[in-house]
């Protein structure tokens, strides 16, 4: 008792350790534990919500970041110009496997690159649909060659 | 004594129940999230926190909310309880706090002003009926005071840690403890009939 003496000289004669100990009701742990089961519950539930959000971000960044584009192209304003692309690109490497030919490819690559440096940089509509109308000119003419046989000719023959 | 609910018991000599000290293993076992150890440590220091708790509240459910509060806090950090300090010292300090933000919560005066303190809850008059105890004396003051009482007194506070607590400074401690002791030792002898009501 560190005020003991201080309690004394005013006289008091009010004893702390005479102070009772008690129990809480009995049934207060019951209550405990399943305040803490609901707490786990919301932090699980908070939890699944945050990783719901972060993936819906992490996929709208995905859908609308011209830098991810290159990987997973997007359809919209040049959506049928790049349908017509891949279609284009499936008749020419059908053709070009079946005929054993893989020549004249050089100016479709320049396109495909100059295409995605236009994406890397944010390019904006007016420069990308030309883009794609001219690899899909090239991909025409690389399957009109073929099926003129004149695969052999080399790079030349794509010129647009 | 404070409701129909609560359970007197006797006093351990370890005063309060602090001062257990709490086993190694059941330790690592609450920090892995183990109800089981958790239980254990409730059946150990629950009494210490709703006693401490009842003392400077003087209502069971306001206690009980203390000790609710106090365990809940103690499942969400027991994995940083360092071990530099007893595990029934945190505790303690754990129960204090809280229990100090609640008497500020339902403040109604000036906290600096030692003399509005006493005055919100006058000495109270002789009662054939009261039975002149500790604790019937105790609850006798102001919260404020009973709980610089409490944990001055019974739980070993300095001045310093209880001015800190309340944000004030050392000398309001003392001040409200001296103020407090006094009201004990006069309403002691109003209630002995030695002399008059202050």
């Amino acid at each position: 008792m560190p005020e003991s003496m201080t309690m004394n000289e005013f006289g008091g004669r009010f004893d702390p350790t005479r102070l009772p100990e008690f129990r809480p009701d009995p049934a207060l742990w019951a209550r405990i534990v399943a305040r803490q089961q609901q707490r786990v519950a919301r932090r699980h539930w908070q939890v699944t919500g945050v990783l719901g959000v972060a993936m819906t971000a992490a996929f709208a960044v995905v859908l609308v970041s011209p830098g991810l584009r290159r990987v997973t192209p997007d359809g919209g304003k040049h959506g049928a110009a790049q349908e017509q692309s891949r279609a284009l690109e499936r008749e020419w490497s059908s053709l070009a496997s079946s005929r054993g030919a893989n020549a004249g490819t050089t100016h479709l690559r320049a396109i495909d690159a100059q295409l995605q440096a236009a994406y890397d940089r944010g390019a904006g509509v007016e420069e990308i649909s030309p883009l794609w109308q001219r690899r899909n000119r090239a991909l025409r003419g690389l399957i009109d060659d073929l099926r003129n046989g004149v695969a052999d000719r080399g790079d030349g023959i794509t010129q647009i | 004594m404070a409701d129909g609910q609560t359970s007197h018991v006797e006093a351990p000599p370890g005063g309060s129940g602090f001062g257990q000290s709490l086993d190694r293993v059941t330790l690592e076992r609450a920090r892995h999230g183990e109800m089981a150890a958790f239980a254990a440590i409730y059946e150990r220091f629950s009494g210490a926190c709703y006693t401490l708790a009842l003392r400077v509240l003087g209502e069971a459910s306001g206690a009980e909310d203390i000790v609710q509060e106090v365990f809940l806090k103690m499942f969400a950090t027991i994995r940083g309880f360092r071990g530099d300090a007893p595990f029934g010292a945190w505790l303690k300090r754990l129960t204090a706090n809280a229990t100090i933000d609640v008497l500020r919560s339902r403040q109604r005066y000036r906290e600096d002003d030692v003399e509005a303190l006493f005055e919100s809850i006058p000495a109270a008059s002789a009662d054939a009926e009261d039975r002149v105890d500790a604790w019937s004396l105790l609850q006798r003051l102001p919260p404020r005071a009973r709980a610089v009482v409490v944990l001055h007194e019974v739980e070993g506070y300095t001045h310093k840690e209880l001015g800190d607590l309340f944000g004030q400074s050392e000398s309001y401690s003392k001040s409200i403890l001296a103020r407090a002791l006094k009201r004990l030792g006069d309403e002691e002898g109003v209630d002995a009939g030695e002399h008059d009501d202050e």
